[in-house]
């Protein structure tokens, strides 16, 4: 389809002739992935999509209050968190599994387990996904913030989500190569992490609900575990896969990266309450703590990967790096951002303000999907075994994305300093400050606009891709199935 | 830190693995094949970042230390302390007395000591003192009232001091505040003086001048009924 020269190669050296066989086995594990992961990873996308175009009506209505308000359906409280919950259940919770689930795959040298019920889980995910985005425009959201959909969609929700996850368990167990590398780590601790977190907070918000101010602790402790326990788990998975492979050499230190393993599931999830939140203080002050103690992990991490590509130049023009090498650094962005407003003295000015936006925004756009773009391409075309169908749409992909993230978070971070500042000082009134961030805001629903043509030229990408791969692999031969073996596949081509 | 079982074979097959990286094919499926699984390698964590990570827990502890409001679920954002927010909020009846008793209680420090514990030999104790705990205070209001001289016993001890008239320099209330002070402080455990309480004393003892010209002795003392 298309024979312009991909820029999406990663390795480069001589070829040793005993890797006949490991290389076909590669290609087994891969097409083993084949089916569930282009379904997970085109669903992920298409809520991508839908949750940009969600987002950016909300991130109009702030500067344009009249906009589209004769649809109640359509009012910013419920297309806000529809958007949220949207890109997080949507696009973040099956590109994460998509990706988790070929990192399991090829770290253990295990193909594939359990594709069918893979499948089944997606679509029932699917499902639950869409009755609660319906759900929140429809009014019945809980009103917790990331639980807003109905608590009639979370059992479904939790259903096939283990569905899922328990197959990537079965992989990891029947894994061949027994030496564990750090992605591992991250990946089992993140897909035991998401059970607990929102079975916990389902319980005890929508189910049998704790009474007044606990219900704001338990809110505020989910959002942050979300991101911190779950989020940053698996973008740091693909980040270690992909940083020494990258770079062409091995990680400096496993020691080092389980410092910051168990640095980071011992204090990960002990913030999300903000200073002057209305609860005791004692609660607010161990959040702040845990948060101060979160550089830790960030040091480990940082260190390891500076120390590991050193010297080292990244590969030349190659998508996937750009996009990994971007989510890292605003990784650290992010986690210094959130870090820096926990405390009391910044947290005073940034509170509820659009700064919180900001770095949530810079938290799922910015660091988790870019990492997880750059991931999908580089394993979608080694799962289809098609190259990329158009190098521009990939270009433009990341040109979008990088420039519309910056916009977007530089003017909600920076029109959330000046709302606090403003609102924080007594001589001006309170609607003069709100609305001298208009301009801010105006600049965020740029970023948007941008972010969201970025993400639809990924969309096209993946479903010319999907074709790309149909044409090739089910129409060209006798349909074989996926994953028949090396050497069907391997016909295939 | 994870234990490293397979330490030897594993870095054995990672000095291997550059050779196997291969070169980029000419065709998509060629080159998905040669990719190479990261692996780690086993150098030491840094010294200074555990020491760091002590220094933060030392630091951490200290923040809450200062900074929880001492773990109390009372105590929220705006006060850093229960004891703050105890004397944000007005006071009312006894406690109001208590106090306005601490703080007036500086006075009688000067003898029986900030601790109620007096000084051995010279003053007789508070904490714990049977006349300071009799449950009708019609002999204590008196004491301060008028002043005292000669022996007494408190605590199995007997004490031979003599203890100034503040009944002219204090007014009713303000002996009121004290005494309910001292029979709540450092373990005691008595019923509060009200000042009409004094007030009913000072009716009583009219004839008696309050200068301190005829402080009381044991004998008159014991005089005074104290039966409920």
């Amino acid at each position: 389809m298309n024979t312009q020269p991909s820029a999406l190669a990663n390795s480069a050296g001589p070829v040793s002739g005993d890797s006949a066989a490991a290389k076909s086995r590669v290609l087994q594990i891969d097409r083993s992935c084949r089916l569930p992961l282009m379904f997970l990873i085109a669903c992920s996308l298409v809520w991508l999509v839908a949750g940009g175009f969600l987002s950016l009506i909300s991130s109009i209505k702030l500067h344009a209050p009249g906009f589209l308000s004769q649809s109640s359906w359509l009012t910013y409280g419920r297309v806000y968190p529809a958007a949220m919950n949207a890109l997080w259940y949507g696009f973040a919770f099956q590109g994460a599994m998509a990706v988790a689930l070929w990192l399991m795959c090829r770290l253990g040298r295990a193909e594939l387990m359990g594709g069918k019920g893979i499948l089944l889980g997606a679509f029932f995910w699917n499902v639950a996904v869409k009755l609660g985005v319906l759900g929140i425009l429809a009014g019945a959201s809980t009103g917790h913030s990331m639980l807003e959909m109905p608590g009639y969609v979370s059992p479904l929700l939790f259903v096939s989500y283990c569905l899922m996850g328990v197959w990537a368990l079965v992989t990891f167990h029947f894994r061949q190569e027994r030496q564990l590398y750090v992605s591992q780590w991250y990946l089992v601790g993140a897909l035991f992490c998401f059970p607990w977190i929102f079975t916990a907070a389902q319980l005890l918000l929508v189910f049998h609900p704790v009474r007044g101010t606990l219900q704001a602790v338990v809110s505020g402790w989910y959002g942050h575990a979300l991101i911190t326990l779950w989020a940053v788990p698996i973008g740091l998975a693909v980040l270690f896969y992909f940083i020494p492979k990258l770079f062409g050499r091995q990680l400096h230190s496993r020691h080092l990266a389980a410092f910051g393993f168990w640095t980071l599931a011992a204090f990960g999830g002990w913030g999300g309450m903000h200073a002057g939140a209305p609860v005791p203080r004692w609660i607010s002050s161990v959040s702040i703590a845990g948060g101060m103690m979160m550089i830790l992990p960030l040091i480990a991490v940082a260190l390891n990967w500076h120390l590991t590509a050193r010297g080292a130049k990244g590969p030349e023009n190659n998508q996937v790096f750009r996009f990994v090498q971007f989510g890292a650094i605003a990784f650290f962005a992010a986690s210094l951002l959130d870090i820096g407003g926990s405390f009391r003295v910044i947290g005073e000015v940034t509170d509820l303000t659009v700064f919180t936006t900001g770095v949530k925004a810079l938290y799922l756009y910015g660091f988790f999907g870019m990492t997880i773009a750059g991931a999908i391409y580089y394993l979608a075309p080694k799962i289809t075994g098609c190259d990329w169908p158009s190098d521009q749409l990939a270009k433009l992909h990341y040109l979008g994305s990088v420039v519309g993230i910056l916009v977007l978070v530089l003017g909600l971070v920076a029109g959330g300093i000046l709302q606090g500042v403003r609102i924080n000082n007594p001589e001006i009134p309170f609607v003069e400050a709100i609305r001298s961030t208009i301009p801010f805001l105006g600049l965020s629903t740029l970023g948007g606009l941008l972010l969201l043509a970025a993400n639809l030229a990924f969309l096209v990408n993946v479903i010319r891709l999907l074709a790309l791969c149909c044409c090739t692999n089910c129409f060209a031969s006798n349909r074989s199935p996926a994953g028949s073996g090396p050497a069907a596949a391997g016909a295939n081509l | 830190m994870k234990p490293d079982r397979k330490k030897k074979q594993h870095s054995s097959r990672e000095s291997r693995q550059p050779e196997r990286k291969t070169k980029r094919g000419s065709g998509g499926d060629q080159r998905m094949a040669q990719d190479v699984e990261p692996s780690a390698g086993s150098e030491i964590t840094p010294v200074w970042l555990f020491v760091l990570m002590g220094l933060m827990l030392y630091g951490g502890m200290l923040y809450l230390n200062s900074y929880a409001g001492g773990f109390n679920p009372k105590v929220y954002e705006a006060f850093t302390s229960y004891k703050l927010v105890e004397n944000a909020n007005p006071k009312s009846g006894p406690e109001m007395l208590i106090a306005k008793g601490e703080s007036l209680y500086m006075v009688c420090a000067a003898c029986h000591q900030v601790n109620g514990m007096g000084v051995a030999l010279q003053f007789p104790p508070l904490a714990g003192s049977e006349w300071v705990n009799e449950p009708n205070p019609a002999r204590l209001i008196r004491i301060p009232l008028h002043g005292m001289n000669g022996p007494i016993k408190v605590k199995d001890q007997d004490w031979n001091a003599s203890m100034a008239a503040l009944g002219a320099a204090l007014s009713s209330e303000d002996i009121a505040a004290i005494l309910s002070y001292i029979r709540q402080a450092w373990g005691n455990n008595a019923p509060p003086v009200s000042p009409a309480d004094v007030d009913a004393v000072k009716e009583d003892t009219k004839s008696r001048p309050m200068d301190g010209s005829r402080p009381w002795l044991i004998d008159d003392l014991m005089k005074v009924p104290v039966a409920p």
